[in-house]
């Protein structure tokens, strides 16, 4: 199935632009752990970032569209730490000063992953970003794709990437 | 030409976090008269009502995605305006792609800084600029 066949080559430049967001941004290293494959639809952290992706990967010639989403989901802990040491402040509680934080890294990984997706030939076209707050809440992935989980763990305590991908047969 | 600390910055982003994490590296580098604005929309008449003052604005930072009025197309309006022609204009991007720098540079940029970046790298590109 070109779902899973692709997913490593796709995932990679996320996992990449990730580390090198939160180490410039953040000021902090992530150490991602084994990717597995997530059978819900229920956030693993308490606030969470979802920015979608989609455009067209040529196969054999032929140009097949993708469609894809990545979700950063935060513990409310990690995300106080993460936004504390970005916007060099201290912050307790989820507000309105750093509720675009996690849509802002988001962002900044989406970016850069395109410019090496673009090298392994894919065309993309970024949404904009949206958050999510609340223990345990719903994220709504396109129909059809395959979710995979990759826990981080980091000097600010530990995060999820998700990444869903699915590509026309 | 030496950076004057008192350059008067405007600092334009939708997203707030950003305009705070450059305003940061700004002051970290020395630098303290800077404004910020949430969109081209509202950057383009500040920039135009401050030419009129005393102090006009002296470099410009602006994110390229914006939902109104993006950061080229201020660009493109600066540099139609015989007085802004020769602005110093940094453009920020989320997007890392080699065809953005061409337009950006086609279109008057002074200098272009893709997101991830360091005080330190903002640093380096503000003294190639000046």
């Amino acid at each position: 199935m070109s779902n899973q066949s692709n997913f490593l080559t796709f995932s990679k430049p996320f996992i990449d632009a990730a580390k090198n967001v939160f180490e410039t941004m953040v000021f902090t290293k992530l150490d991602p752990q084994k990717p597995e494959i997530k059978k819900d639809s229920i956030s693993k952290g308490d606030i969470s970032a979802v920015l979608g992706l989609n455009g067209e990967i040529e196969v054999d010639g032929v140009a097949k569209p993708y469609k894809a989403m990545l979700v950063i989901s935060w513990p409310y802990d990690t995300y106080f730490k993460v936004a504390s040491a970005m916007l060099m402040d201290t912050f307790t509680e989820y507000n309105d000063e750093i509720a675009d934080v996690g849509g802002e890294i988001c962002n900044m990984i989406m970016g850069n992953a395109k410019r090496d997706l673009a090298t392994q030939g894919y065309t993309s076209n970024m949404a904009i970003p949206s958050m999510i707050e609340g223990a345990k809440h719903k994220i709504s992935y396109p129909a059809g794709t395959t979710v995979i989980l990759i826990p981080i763990k980091s000097a600010h305590g530990e995060m999820y990437i998700e990444l869903c991908y699915s590509q026309a047969d | 030409m030496a950076l004057k600390s008192d350059m008067k910055i405007l600092v334009i982003d939708d997203m707030a976090t950003m305009r705070k994490i450059i305003k940061n590296m700004l002051q970290q580098i020395g630098f303290k008269n800077i404004t910020e604005a949430d969109d081209g929309a509202t950057a383009w008449p500040m920039i135009q009502e401050a030419l009129d003052s005393p102090e006009p604005y002296e470099f410009i930072v602006s994110d390229w995605n914006m939902p109104q009025m993006s950061g080229l197309d201020l660009l493109k309006k600066v540099r139609e305006t015989e007085a802004l022609k020769k602005l110093p204009f940094l453009m920020i991007t989320a997007e890392a792609e080699q065809g953005n720098v061409v337009i950006a540079v086609k279109a008057g940029v002074s200098n272009f800084i893709v997101k991830p970046f360091s005080a330190a790298v903002l640093k380096e590109k503000i003294e190639k600029i000046f």
